[in-house]
């Protein structure tokens, strides 16, 4: 009646990697890492970037990797 | 079977012609100790993200290397890396469990196990080939 129904439309969060069915997350794959450190270079959290657990845990390892080869920075200031 | 990546960054001061025989040097290291090169990349001159002993560029170099189990020389290889301060960084990764586990992942084998009561196996004639996820 009366009252107007809020609808909320959140997007649903889709993992990556499912998504695209990445399956072996490259430390030289720059461009894909990027998608994943905001501008403070930070790693981008699961909560935020909806990927998997699964998926995840490699890309953190493979961020890690591509830093310590300069790749990517560990921060920007 | 074991395949590594072994990656380093030379500092760009170095010209191109040592580059190429300090990697011959690696080679020739690495094929002694009983591994073969599959592969060889050289990306060249490249910005680093952050400047490594104040340089802010370095050659990159990438060898594929596949070895048979247990016989390598690739700690000797990077001990010589260590200390050959010409080499701004290095990475040795081995790749082949994760390739492996990346190409299992790749034949959808996940009995998502949604519906109940179906403890039949899954693979069943017919089915081979579905590829459809189905999320809700």
């Amino acid at each position: 009646m009366g009252r107007p129904k809020k609808v909320f439309f959140r997007r649903r969060k889709v993992c990556k990697f499912c998504a695209d069915k990445i399956d072996y997350i490259d430390y030289k794959d720059v461009k894909l890492l990027q998608q994943f450190i905001p501008e403070r270079s930070k790693i981008l959290p699961r909560r935020i970037s909806g990927t998997c657990a699964v998926h995840q845990r490699p890309l953190q390892a493979a961020i890690k990797r591509a830093r310590h080869l300069a790749l990517i920075p560990f921060t920007t200031d | 079977m074991r395949t590594y990546e072994l990656i380093f960054v030379v500092d760009p001061r170095v010209s191109d012609e040592d580059v190429v025989t300090l990697t011959n040097d690696y080679k020739t290291m690495i094929t002694a100790g009983g591994s073969e090169i599959t592969s060889e990349e050289n990306w060249g001159r490249r910005k680093l993200a952050y400047p490594i002993n104040k340089i802010n560029e370095g050659k990159y170099v990438l060898l594929n290397i596949t070895s048979q189990d247990g016989k390598t020389s690739l700690a000797e290889v990077e001990h010589r890396m260590r200390q050959n301060d010409k080499i701004l960084r290095y990475l040795t990764v081995r790749t082949d469990e994760d390739l492996k586990r990346a190409a299992r992942r790749k034949r959808p084998a996940s009995a998502g196990g949604s519906s109940a009561g179906s403890t039949e196996p899954v693979d069943g004639p017919g089915n081979s080939d579905v590829d459809d996820e189905e999320e809700v």
